[in-house]
């Protein structure tokens, strides 16, 4: 048998490398019953097959890290070691340059929400209809693990299909665009409501004195789906010169029973009535609906009654509703397609009042939408050759026949699940202007490139060092870029978790809605900010500022911060906050609700502050049981833990950056004591937290504040992370090991300048790494 | 009296429910002779992902001679009709909430993220066995967002979040027009992926081998469909069967895991009864939220954490127990439809289970286990070694056979579970 290992072809007989696994590995990594269900004698030298070449890639790391051979088994000379891993990376290396580090990749459902819509113009939420995406090293634009099956190409053709009925119009221009100036006086819970808990003036003014979900105002009954805005005149009484804030919810309401989404939270200022404005694509049968933050409940009020009750109120002069803005018809989503061209009456079963475009030329006017659809949903030019099969196709619709209009959707349907618009093509090496386009309007965007990138890619322009920055800059500031923010942050820094756990109400009655929606934006404020002002990116870990809010700047019992608008706010040294750790929506994305873990928020920091995440538990270990009654504390359980030498080497690492953690609970207020028996935080205090720990290097600290000084002693292995979590998620790949040099420059270069994060940014788009495939 | 002359489509709402008259006996889709020969086999699979809390459930004794627990006595009258099973976990499936990827597929360690591949889910690798005799493959319900069925690729399956879209595909007919409407796509459909097909291979040439790869997968993804367009082509062109029920409404509170499980239940009496399918899975609710169960105050997620306190675990047992009285209803409603003159339950394995065997500590050994039907000699408590028992693909292999599929091994198993006799 050991004569027929199958990677002597890579190794022949005599080599060195074949010696050294006959003596060290195929002893106990073979036959029936391999130590491990590991067979090291099946491995091949070909390093194109994937699974072939993970399993490589695994004795590499195996024996690199000294894993194997046992200590139990004489260990074979370093240089014999390194003899052989050099080999495989080689390998890795040669196929890597073959292939590209970067492979083939899907649009995730996020990417292709947002591609569609800017394709067709429309609005359409399609991410629901797709199952949900793997992810690979912490993202979910990572090739590698988006897959493709059958199930999900059928769900394809129905989102397309979704899309394109939003984006064409089969009805005539509506009579009339819905318009409305009115009170707050004709909402149905103010005219009906049996207790007092609005002021009504004459001039049509009300003001809602409480907080009570049944009192919140009911606004509009919209008929026609589409993009509304709307108008209020607003302003705080009896505030005592703060502003009242009030939350606008919309969706809620129709025969479904639809669960309403908060649209925004505004802050009316006191007494000088304000008008503030937003829109909402909103559904039919749906409403929006005004409640006041933080007031007191309606019975509290009825009590006392609206007239003479002196609390703080929310005045409701006026509401203005236009829409749905549709600033032609038809809308500018069916114009995109089809132009003017000319609608026909076709109607059926239950409209008979339904259009649709007809063609006097229609393979002529095939050709012309499809040739511009096309160029647009491939991301680069197309050619005859690429868009005669879809022609072919719409050509056999109408021999069916089916109408001009049908057969056209059947065209545009079967281009948008094309895999030229379903993956992001690149070619091995230095990627073209087309490639390097969508490798920046997905890394900004999560969308597609816009006509701007698509014509400089058409000229060979983008690729100059100038223009490329240029664009760099032009994306950032865009709008849109609040993807990258969201989705990376979200992936990062786990924010996509904040509602995976609900905490304890008993415990914590002060979490509410407001605060939940602060946490994350303080993040994703604070994640912008050091964007724009291209600040150093040493704040994610300590900072002397954050973007705080009123409701936020209580819970971390700052002063001076009121209503829902986000300031950038100083911080004194004893308020224990700035940087990422010790904002709320990451102490409680790493708790589960009920507890707080120094391993889990421990490990935590190891992936994702210093991209050194620790290896799992051993399977034949118990996970601790957490028993609240017993008197051991986590310390004492952890205490335990490092007295094992085969769990020390880990908990050493893991378990210092959780207990400096330790000093925030669940849903990241701060505290000196734990909570007792499930009571509410503030009621009784439990057990004093003792976040005192000891880095594996010796260095202690006594609290969280000592602990980010710490941290910040090694702002390079930060750079590196965040460089190498950049780079993922900008290219859709993880590097490769050889690539450690590459990340290293661009921390570098990023350092000479300060470490700015706009600057990395720059840099990272500038490497090598990003602009090959 | 009803002097209308008994048409095809009365004889069905009468064989349906009323009668209890097996839907195939009248109405075989295809080898008629056969499948009255053999009866026909179904698998259930429910997974509640809090876990259910194993010293409620599971008996001290072994054996025959086990005395009910608090969980076990809400289903004490089909005690000869179930056995508990406990010690199973899958071997390389570690602590963590995301061991539910893992939970019917058993792909090793879904906990560490990085690198984590899925592969083919228990009620998939059976239906591409047996789901083409069905209207429906599969059916893959989810309280959820996502499911418990994943392709051989690792790909999710797109569970059914809506039960009232589940009743109108399997037992609605459209309108005409409707109809008419549904084929038009059917044909577009194909036509539309015969295009992006040779799209696909025009493709490959120029792609690296790693590319290639993807491409394939698409290549692979389009012919699947396509092939379920043919199937799909011939159901639409025959009746759906009718039910003596009211089309099911869904239920939108977004913490009522008891209405939600009901939903669930009864939508899978009726798929199973009318032979639309052979195999479903579901999940059930895990939320954060608190469930409207009377005495219940804190939420679903929170309670699991336990910690042992007795006030928590008072709580907790209400919502089990509330989950337990529906798995007695489950049962019942199958043991009392007859086909062929044996009970449904006979012939459906019904797999109740978790991810997690302590959901405290996420831990994943030592799973909670009710299997019941299926025409197994059941009323035993199978205890095996939680530290060393056996993988619960055994048990997995064991219901593939019962199924008809001669399966040799699946995910992690080493044969089939000893002690689950027929």
């Amino acid at each position: 048998m050991l004569s027929l290992l199958a990677f002597s072809a890579g190794a022949a007989p005599g080599d060195p490398r074949r010696a050294f696994f006959e003596s060290h590995c195929v002893k106990c990594h073979s036959g029936d019953k391999p130590k491990g269900d590991w067979r090291i004698d099946e491995l091949t030298p070909d390093f194109v097959d994937k699974g072939n070449r993970e399993r490589w890639e695994k004795v590499q790391e195996q024996l690199a890290s000294g894993e194997m051979p046992p200590k139990s088994k004489p260990r074979p000379p370093q240089k014999d070691v390194k003899t052989v891993t050099d080999w495989i990376g080689a390998q890795v290396a040669a196929f890597a340059g073959k292939e590209g580090r970067v492979v083939l990749r899907r649009l995730n459902r996020t990417e292709y929400e947002n591609t569609v819509n800017d394709l067709l113009g429309t609005s359409a939420k399609l991410q629901d209809m797709l199952p949900m995406d793997t992810s690979a090293n912490g993202f979910d634009n990572v090739g590698d693990a988006l897959h493709t099956s059958s199930f999900l190409m059928d769900q394809y053709l129905i989102a397309a299909e979704t899309a394109l009925d939003q984006a064409i119009t089969n009805r005539p221009k509506p009579p009339k665009f819905e318009q409305s100036h009115t009170g707050l006086k004709d909402a149905y819970q103010v005219k009906a409501n049996s207790e007092n808990t609005f002021r009504k003036g004459d001039d049509g003014r009300v003001v809602m004195f409480s907080s009570s979900g049944w009192v919140a105002a009911n606004m509009f009954y919209i008929k026609e789906r589409g993009r509304y805005r709307f108008r209020m005149s607003v302003s705080g009484i009896q505030s005592q010169g703060k502003p009242v804030t009030f939350s606008v919810k919309s969706g809620g309401g129709g025969m479904g029973g639809a669960k309403p989404h908060l649209v925004s939270y505004f802050d009316a200022p006191p007494d000088k009535p304000k008008v503030i404005e937003f829109e909402d694509q909103m559904e039919p049968r749906t409403s929006i609906v005004i409640l006041p933050y933080d007031l007191p409940s309606a019975q509290t009020v009825s009590k006392v009654g609206s007239e003479k009750w002196d609390g703080p109120g929310l005045a409701v002069d006026w509401v203005d509703m236009d829409g749905p803005l549709n600033e032609t018809w038809p809308p500018e989503s069916h114009r995109r397609i089809f132009g003017d061209m000319k609608q026909d009456k076709s109607p059926i079963y239950n409209q008979s009042d339904r259009v649709e475009v007809v063609s006097a030329e229609p393979m002529k006017d095939a050709d012309r939408i499809l040739r511009k659809f096309a160029r647009r949903a491939f991301r680069r030019s197309v050619t005859d050759a690429d868009i005669k099969p879809y022609l072919d196709l719409v050509a056999n619709r109408l021999a069916e026949p089916q109408s001009f209009e049908k057969a056209i959707r059947v065209g545009l349907g079967a281009i948008l699940i094309a895999p030229e618009f379903l993956f992001l093509r690149e070619v091995t090496g230095k990627l073209d202007d087309f490639a390097l386009a969508s490798r920046l309007s997905y890394f900004f965007w999560s969308s597609m490139p816009d006509e701007e990138l698509l014509a400089l890619a058409e000229q060979h322009k983008l690729s100059a060092p100038n223009v490329l920055h240029a664009q760099v800059e032009r994306l950032i500031k865009h709008p849109k870029a609040a993807a990258f923010t969201t989705n990376f942050t979200g992936q990062w820094l786990g924010l996509r978790d904040l509602d995976f756990t609900m905490p304890n109400h008993i415990v914590y009655p002060h979490f509410d809605e407001m605060l939940r929606a602060a946490m994350q934006l303080e993040t994703e404020l604070f994640f912008r900010e050091l964007i724009k002002d291209d600040l150093s990116i040493t704040n994610f870990i300590a900072s002397d500022f954050t973007m705080l809010n009123g409701r936020l700047a209580k819970h971390y019992g700052i002063e001076g911060v009121s209503g829902w608008e986000f300031h950038k706010t100083k911080l004194a040294p004893e308020s224990h906050r700035g940087g990422v750790l010790t904002m709320a929506s990451v102490l409680k994305v790493t708790a589960n609700g009920t507890s707080t873990s120094p391993v889990v928020r421990g490990a935590w920091v190891l992936d994702r502050i210093l991209g050194t995440p620790p290896r799992p538990p051993p399977a034949n270990i118990p996970p601790l049981e957490p028993d609240i009654r017993g008197t051991t504390g986590i310390r004492q359980q952890l205490a335990k833990h490092r007295q094992l030498e085969s769990c020390a080497t880990c908990h050493v690492k893991i378990d210092p950056p959780g207990f400096a953690l330790e000093s925030f609970d669940v849903i990241g207020g701060y505290r000196e004591h734990y909570v007792l028996d499930g009571r509410p935080a503030n009621y009784r205090k439990g057990k004093a937290v003792d976040c005192a720990d000891v880095l594996p290097d010796g260095r202690a600290f006594r609290n969280i504040d000592e602990f980010k000084q710490l941290l910040l002693a090694d702002q390079d292995q930060f750079a590196r992370a965040l460089t190498t979590k950049l780079i993922i998620y900008s290219t859709g790949a993880p590097p490769e090991r050889a690539d450690s040099a590459k990340i290293e420059a661009i921390a570098a270069k990023a350092k000479a300048n300060g470490y700015g994060f706009r600057t990395l940014i720059h840099e990272i788009v500038g490497s090598e790494l990003f602009q090959t495939k | 009296m009803n002097t209308t002359p008994l048409t095809r489509r009365h004889f069905l709402r009468a064989a349906g429910v009323t009668l209890g008259l097996p839907f195939l006996e009248c109405f075989a889709p295809r080898g008629r002779a056969a499948e009255n020969a053999k009866p026909i086999r179904r698998m259930v699979c429910i997974c509640t992902p809090l876990g259910i809390h194993t010293p409620f459930l599971n008996p001290e004794q072994t054996g025959k001679d086990y005395a009910l627990t608090p969980y076990l006595e809400p289903i004490a009258d089909f005690r000869n009709d179930f056995s508990v099973i406990s010690g199973l976990s899958h071997p390389d499936v570690g602590s963590s909430h995301d061991s539910i990827f893992s939970f019917l597929t058993a792909a090793p360690h879904p906990e560490i993220r990085a690198g984590f591949r899925n592969s083919i889910s228990l009620d998939q690798f059976a239906a591409e066995k047996i789901g083409g005799q069905t209207r429906v493959p599969s059916l893959s319900l989810s309280a959820e967002g996502f499911g418990l069925s994943w392709t051989r690729s690792g790909a999710l399956v797109p569970p059914d979040l809506w039960p009232s879209n589940v009743f109108a595909r399997l037992f609605l007919e459209g309108r005409p027009d409707e109809v008419e409407a549904q084929r038009r796509r059917l044909r577009n459909g194909k036509s539309i992926l015969d295009t992006v097909s040779a799209q696909a291979k025009r493709m490959v040439p120029a792609l690296g081998a790693r590319d290639r790869e993807k491409v394939d997968e698409y290549f692979t993804s389009v012919r699947e469909l396509e092939q379920r367009m043919l199937t799909a082509q011939e159901w639409a062109l025959k009746p759906k069967p009718h039910v003596n029920a009211k089309p099911l409404q869904n239920n939108n509170n977004s913490t009522d895991l008891i209405g939600k499980t009901r939903l669930m239940f009864d939508l899978t009496h009726l798929a199973l009864q009318t032979d639309s399918t052979r195999l479903v899975n579901m999940l059930l609710l895990g939320t954060s939220g608190v469930p409207p169960v009377p005495g219940v105050t804190m939420g679903h997620h929170d309670l699991s954490h336990h910690g042992q306190d007795p006030a928590k675990l008072a709580q907790l047992k209400l919502v089990e127990l509330g989950q337990m009285q529906l798995v007695h209803e489950l049962l019942a409603n199958l043991k009392k439809t007859k086909e062929q003159g044996e009970s449904l339950l006979d012939r459906t394995m019904v797999f109740f289970s978790s991810n997690l065997g302590s959901a405290a500590s996420h831990s994943t050994k030592n799973l909670p286990i009710i299997f019941a039907g299926g025409g197994f000699k059941h009323g035993r408590h199978l205890a095996f070694d939680p530290k060393d028992g056996p993988p619960l693909c055994n048990l997995y292999v064991t219901m593939l056979r019962r199924l008809g599929i001669e399966a040799e091994k699946f995910g992690s198993s080493t044969g089939t579970l000893t002690g689950l006799e027929v």
